[in-house]
């Protein structure tokens, strides 16, 4: 398995920073890419091997989602489904959702998506500035 | 409408699920587990809708604000950009058309920088213009200075001369630079310029006698061809885009040696347009700055104009030019050379 998947963020996409070996991973930035299926694709694929693995292992993710579309919503919801069922199977999983004070929508849809949660953490975070 | 009756059926739906949930029969525990899965993922289905169709309706207002942001943007834009052009257009007129264009498509930085280049520099004064003018109230000078100067930048514009300054009724102008029809068609549109230039001014004598002006204004005019300097000169808060050099010296002070109503040209000039600018050398003079006297040429006309006129007769071909300025040579002594030459040929 790779220790890591980096992808760089662009106008449409956000970056990736998954660190397998640190169980730190990331996506932060602005979400409406062109194609959700194949940009997101890829990060499933990395994300489900490694979950797969994790058994009982400690994870952390963090969603510092700018903006996003209804596609990027959907699949932030699968991310979200995975990491619940990597939870449900033992992993001690914590995500932190992190919105812009300013935006009650994001705030309103972490809180959301936080309650879809029945075995992993579930942390809402104001972001710095 | 609300949201809440938009999603009234698949809450009615819901609604009837849990009951049957609570109280319905099964036909066995398994039944009743798969029914309660499938209850479970059905909301979880709803609550996703619902919160697409909210994310979704967020970023279309989003959009929709951005659009009118954009818009009322681009109205500002708009606003400022005639106010830009027309400071531009005012500002045009304080610049040369060519030294504006230049600079406002971005072909010419604005910047302290200079090149040397080969130009064509052009003086003219009105001579006397002062003495001239003196009993004429300043409303009148205006007009008559600001007519003087109206027809003498047409003409240049219509020739392409970089219009380089106004110096009261002096006006200072240059060819080949920002833009060049190569060195020998500079000079020569230079001389064409003043030549239609003194043209125009016997013309105007009359308009100008009527307007008050006790004698009328002759223009002397100076041309001379070298390497100057050109550029921005001055400081970053201040410039000028000027030429200066030996050259442009040597323009002024043909200029001032000029007859009233005449144009003397320099001798690099003079090379460039002989073959299409009759002139005759005078005695060269001395300037200050040059060790040399200076060779200088009165122009006598355009060959084309004066052919026209019938003061010159010309005849052009491969391996044959014949120049004959009957200002110079009478018929008589004309025909007897041609003859000869016509002698000789028959031979």
């Amino acid at each position: 398995m790779r220790d890591r998947l980096e992808i760089k963020a662009t106008s449409r996409t956000p970056s990736v920073a998954f660190d397998f070996a640190a169980n730190r991973l990331k996506i932060a930035g602005e979400s409406y890419p062109e194609d959700a299926t194949e940009f997101y694709g890829p990060v499933f694929a990395a994300l489900d091997n490694y979950l797969s693995r994790l058994g009982s292992g400690v994870c952390r993710f963090d969603f510092e989602l700018i903006y996003l579309n209804s596609s990027s919503a959907k699949a932030v919801m699968m991310v979200m489904d995975k990491l619940d069922a990597a939870a449900k199977k033992g992993a001690s999983v914590d995500v932190y959702w992190h919105y812009d004070g300013e935006d009650d929508t994001m705030q309103e849809l972490g809180e959301e998506f936080g309650e879809d949660l029945e075995n992993a953490k579930f942390h809402l975070e104001k972001m710095a500035g | 409408m609300r949201s809440e009756d938009l999603f009234a059926a698949e809450e009615g739906v819901i609604s009837a699920a849990e009951e049957l949930l609570a109280n319905g029969r099964f036909a066995d525990r398994e039944d009743r587990e798969r029914f309660a899965d499938l209850l479970k993922n059905y909301q979880k289905l709803f609550r996703t809708t619902r919160r697409l169709m909210r994310l979704s309706d967020r970023n279309e207002q989003q959009l929709n604000a951005m659009s009118q942001e954009q818009r009322r943007a681009n109205e500002i834009i708009a606003h400022k950009n005639k106010e830009l052009e027309a400071l531009s257009n005012k500002l045009s007129k304080y610049l040369s058309p060519q030294i504006y264009h230049s600079i406002f498509t971005g072909a010419q930085n604005v910047e302290i920088a200079s090149n040397r280049k080969k130009l064509t520099v052009f003086f003219s004064d009105i001579a006397d213009f002062t003495t001239t003018t003196e009993n004429l109230e300043s409303e009148e000078l205006t007009t008559l200075l600001n007519r003087y100067l109206t027809e003498m930048s047409r003409i240049a514009l219509e020739y392409g001369a970089t219009v380089d300054k106004y110096i009261g009724d002096a006006v200072v102008a240059f060819f080949g630079d920002p833009e060049t029809k190569g060195v020998k068609e500079d000079a020569r549109a230079c001389v064409r310029m003043a030549v239609a230039m003194q043209r125009r001014m016997r013309e105007l004598h009359s308009e100008w006698l009527e307007l008050g002006a006790e004698r009328p204004f002759h223009v002397r005019i100076g041309v001379n061809t070298g390497y100057c300097t050109v550029g921005n000169f001055g400081s970053d808060a201040r410039m000028d885009y000027t030429i200066i050099g030996n050259a442009v010296n040597l323009a002024s002070r043909l200029q001032s040696h000029a007859e009233l109503g005449g144009i003397l040209l320099g001798h690099e000039t003079y090379s460039l347009v002989k073959d299409e600018v009759a002139a005759e050398e005078l005695s060269p003079i001395k300037v200050k700055g040059i060790a040399e006297p200076v060779r200088r040429y009165k122009v006598l006309g355009i060959y084309d104009d004066m052919a026209e006129e019938g003061t010159v007769i010309r005849e052009e071909r491969d391996g044959f030019k014949l120049m004959l300025d009957l200002t110079k040579q009478n018929r008589a002594a004309a025909v007897e050379a041609l003859q000869a030459i016509l002698s000789r040929l028959k031979e």
